[in-house]
């Protein structure tokens, strides 16, 4: 039992960086696979044309509905393009949406929750009332009808994401800033003179931060969900794009006819891409939270 | 033969730090001490010395990252660390109690405290409901609560801090057990209030020829209500002895300083000691831990000291234990 | 006495919220790029025709008034006609609610019925393998698109080993529906004892409530964890161990301590588990008011997206309202905290 006390060995001092990936590794084995499965989809995206054998958007009139085979590897959809192609280029839409999306809710939400935090008031009041109203909708029916009034363009997708996610950034930074506001740190940087916008950047920001950067795996997670599902209910991206969500719109019709390659593969993409996010974002929230570990 | 007798008791915790180093916090480093029937021990020391963590290895309530390595608890002659953990389990409430800080939130919120008084008696003894109840009513009599019939059906929450202290009292001691360990039993209590709860612990551990352990950093307690007193420092026992003993002539620098740090004696204006933080537990210094501290530390204290035994049951853990014993504080 | 009191001071919110709530749709349809009038008349109408309608549907007036108007009417029960049914919308929704009143009910209630039990359970042992099973089970649940799910189930179900029916509708095609009561035909058809319906009912609905439950689970496993685990931490588990209360009684305790708050959580889960439930009969044509819902606000059918959006606030609030009721019953300490 007692020889757990390891002397700190040579490599351990050596590697200090490749250490501290290894023990958060160990930590959170979840955060890791989800790493990975991120940074491969990411990798996928960029050099998305020069590992597809074909064009995403290039029709083969004579291979309509081809089962997978060598020249399609998952086959080809209703019309003709190739479905493995498509759903590499697919990671590019993903990380399209979801970073920007996830971006504008930072700098829409943590600069709100930090000034209504810090003030509180009327305005922090109604925001918050406001807020709680938004909550009687599910948000794909907020953002459904959002964006059909928008119009549906790629670019109106990731504004009303990323608006419609803001207020859990909000309402991060706003509970940390509550709890820090009558703090000693805070009050006596107040006593020494300093003024409100200092108090806000250099005393509750970087500590507010930390919850509002615990969110964004899983909020980007969110967004490619969201966006896809969108896509799929024929709002937002549209045909023949190589969007996931596009893509199994596109195959659901032969999902009863037997023709299953044309949904089943960008949905598999979907879900492991969402899937790696909520696990990176599961173990983030694990690691800047230590009071959440189980 | 004494009631409990804890030797060498080592809890450590263990965790791993984000480079991946496993990391060891010695926390308890060798405990012993004993308890007999009829007796009350205070364990006294500050805040991270490691007396509720001594009360919880020896109940077998760690939980990770806390382990316990090594040591006995022995209990009328069987090692408590043997036990199955079921055995262990139904010896806890029955033969070993424990009153615990906090008694508002320890209640089961949800359960008439009636139902509770009921409850921790069926689990532990066949006894009919009717007969538990009558037990309860009587227990609660005995803790000095008014109105016992009524307040058997009251809830956790109608209950001020004092009442549900005494509750628990009522549960702890309602089966009748051998040893009642009591870990800060009155803090965040009223004076008044405080006063009247020791005193009713004191009386119902003589009057059921009980052992108690009563965990406190509040040396007036110990002086009024311990008949021995273990006083800790770091995870480890500096002095031990009878009160009247260590509190009259006290062997070991750490005692020292804590008699004179009392509001009474400050108050005199008699020399106040240094403090300081306590040692680094993952990385205790070797020799005397108390020695970073300590105003007359010397060259042999970077050597580890034994315990000396100054008086008849009355030993220090210092190299100059035995000069500190005549010095006035 | 007490739950009047608190029924009182909710109702008093509930009016405005609800105003707010259909201003706030009002604009957002308006404003927005979609225009039914467009839509209506056709590419090759002339402006007078346009103008024609514009006035039949109230449009030429100001917004303000528009939503005056509306609003009048919301409260003598008319919703306005659905532009694409040219039905009343109000009647649309009446007869399309029972439909997936009952779909998010079996769905969530099935999700429930799995997702607490196992929540509760990997709570006492955090960090075993099951933990670890659930954890990763209910990650899958919060990854997998709905109608990706549904589809899947589909194609496995129904196409590869033809145990389930097509996603057509709520019962077979040659099934005659059952007299209406409840409007759910699984309980209509067991009401008046017709089997052939009752049996094509069920088989109907498996496949779409065991998507809504698998979908649910995921988020409710892991609250009930969080909050289960809040419990064991807490100063009464510790104590009832100290007690030596055996390991059953002790997770007992926890499951009594964690009614509470699960139940809000699911609750509020409802709400979301509302648009779930529009994408699942969306993918299997269910025709309830999701299906609905979705179609109005894709094709900008006006006075429907309003019904529609007006009726969910009402039932958010609503199951809000329950949840709130039976924790104010069911819970000791409530008295104190109103």
């Amino acid at each position: 039992m007692t020889t757990i006390d390891l002397p700190a060995g040579r490599s351990e001092r050596r590697w200090p960086t490749l250490n501290r990936l290894v023990g958060v590794g160990r930590r959170s084995p979840t955060a890791t696979v989800g790493f990975v499965i991120v940074v491969t989809f990411a990798l996928m995206a960029i050099f998305a044309q020069y590992i597809t054998p074909h064009d995403p958007v290039e029709a083969y009139p004579r291979n309509i509905l081809n089962p997978p085979d060598a020249q399609f590897w998952l086959g080809t959809d209703g019309n003709g393009m190739d479905i493995f192609s498509r759903v590499i280029y697919g990671a590019r839409y993903a990380f399209a949406i979801a970073v920007p999306a996830v971006l504008l809710s930072i700098v829409i939400g943590v600069p709100i929750g930090l000034w209504t935090g810090y003030r509180g008031g009327l305005f922090d009041e109604g925001l918050m009332r406001f807020f709680d109203a938004l909550r009687v909708f599910p948000s794909i029916i907020l953002a459904l009808a959002v964006v059909a009034a928008a119009g549906p363009s790629v670019i109106n997708v990731v504004i009303v994401i990323g608006l419609l996610d803001s207020p859990i950034f909000v309402r991060v930074v706003r509970a940390e800033v509550l709890a820090l506001r009558s703090s000693t740190m805070v009050e006596a940087a107040r006593a020494a003179g300093n003024p409100t916008w200092r108090i806000l950047l250099v005393h509750l920001l970087p500590n507010a931060i930390q919850g509002a950067m615990a969110q964004t795996a899983v909020r980007a997670a969110w967004a490619v969900r969201i966006s896809a599902t969108l896509a799929f209910l024929g709002v937002g991206i549209q045909v023949p794009t190589p969007e996931w969500g596009v893509m199994i719109r596109q195959g659901a019709e032969y999902m009863v006819t037997g023709q299953w390659w044309v949904a089943i593969f960008p949905g598999i993409a979907l879900v492991v891409m969402v899937l790696g996010l909520n696990m990176l974002g599961d173990g983030l929230q694990d690691l800047l939270n230590p009071r959440r570990k189980g | 033969m004494a009631l409990l007798s804890v030797e060498d008791l080592e809890t450590h915790f263990v965790s791993r730090n984000l480079d991946n180093e496993v990391l060891v916090a010695h926390a308890l480093n060798g405990v012993s001490f004993a308890v007999d029937r009829g007796q009350v021990l205070g364990l006294v020391g500050e805040t991270g010395a490691g007396k509720s963590l001594t009360a919880q290895s020896v109940m077998g309530l760690l939980r990770p990252p806390a382990l316990r390595v090594g040591g006995k608890a022995l209990f009328d002659g069987t090692d408590l660390f043997d036990l199955p953990t079921d055995t262990m389990n139904a010896m806890r409430g029955r033969d070993i109690a424990l009153v615990v800080q906090n008694p508002r939130t320890s209640l089961d919120p949800l359960t008439r405290i009636g139902d509770q008084l009921v409850r921790i008696q069926r689990v532990h003894a066949q006894i009919s409901a009717a007969d538990a109840r009558k037990r309860a009513i009587a227990m609660l009599d005995a803790v000095g609560i008014p109105e016992p019939m009524r307040r058997m059906r009251a809830w956790p929450h109608e209950l001020s801090g004092g009442m549900a202290q005494r509750v628990l009292i009522a549960m702890a001691l309602i089966n009748d057990p051998k040893l009642l360990i009591a870990d800060e039993p009155t803090t965040g209590l009223d004076v008044t209030v405080q006063a009247q709860i020791l005193d009713l612990l004191r009386d119902l551990v003589i009057d059921r020829d009980m052992a108690a352990i009563i965990i406190t950093h509040d040396l007036g307690v110990v002086a009024h209500y311990c008949d021995r007193v273990v006083v800790m420092f770091a995870g480890g026992i500096v002095e031990a002895g009878p009160v009247g003993a260590v509190f009259g002539q006290p062997c070991h620098p750490y005692t020292r300083a804590l008699l004179a740090a009392t509001p009474e004696r400050l108050a005199l204006g008699s020399g106040r000691r240094f403090g300081g933080p306590p040692p680094d537990l993952y990385n205790l210094p070797k020799g005397c831990h108390y020695r970073d501290r300590c105003s007359n530390a010397t060259e042999l204290c970077q050597q580890t000291p034994s315990f000396a035994t100054v008086a008849s049951d009355h030993d220090a853990r210092c190299h100059y234990a035995a000069s500190l014993k005549d010095q006035p504080l | 006495m007490k739950v009047r009191r608190f029924l009182l001071r909710r109702l008093i919110f509930i009016v405005p919220l609800l105003i707010g709530i259909v201003f706030f749709t009002f604009m957002l349809v308006r404003i927005g790029g979609q225009d039914p009038v467009e839509m209506l008349a056709g590419p090759t109408a002339t402006q007078a025709h346009i103008d024609l309608i514009e006035r039949e549907l109230g449009l030429d007036q100001p917004l303000l008034s528009q939503f005056l108007i509306y609003i009048g009417n919301v409260f003598t029960g008319n919703l306005g006609d659905s532009w694409i049914s040219s039905q009343p919308v109000l009647d649309d929704i009446l007869r399309r609610a029972p439909i997936t009143l009952e779909l998010l009910f079996w769905g969530v209630g099935l999700g429930a019925l799995i997702g607490i039990p196992v929540g509760l359970r990997v709570a006492g042992r955090p960090d075993s393998w099951f933990d670890q099973c659930a954890r990763v089970v209910s990650l899958f649940g919060f990854s997998i698109p709905t109608y990706w799910l549904g589809l899947v189930m589909l194609f496995v179900f129904f196409y590869l080993l033809g145990w389930a029916p097509p996603g057509i509708g709520r019962i077979g095609l040659v099934v005659i529906p059952p007299e209406t009561i409840t409007g759910s035909y699984l309980i209509d058809s067991l009401l008046t004892g017709d089997w052939e319906a009752a049996h094509s009912a069920f088989s109907h609905l498996v496949l779409p409530v065991m998507c809504i439950a698998i979908i649910s689970a995921a988020p409710i496993i892991k609250h009930t964890r969080a909050i289960a685990l809040e419990v064991y931490r807490g100063d009464a588990v510790r104590f009832a161990r100290a007690s030596g209360l055996p390991r059953w009684v002790v997770r007992r305790i926890v499951m009594r301590n964690s009614t509470v708050p699960v139940m809000t959580f699911v609750g509020t889960e409802i709400t979301g588990l509302v648009g779930t439930t529009s994408l699942i009969e969306f993918v299997f044509a269910w025709g309830g008011l999701g299906q609905y819902g979705l179609n109005a606000i894709i094709s900008g059918d006006f006075a429907a997206v309003q019904g529609y959006v007006l009726f969910l606030a009402l039932f958010s609030v609503i199951v809000f309202l329950i949840i709130d009721l039976t924790v104010v019953i069911i819970e000791p300490r409530s008295s104190e905290a109103t």
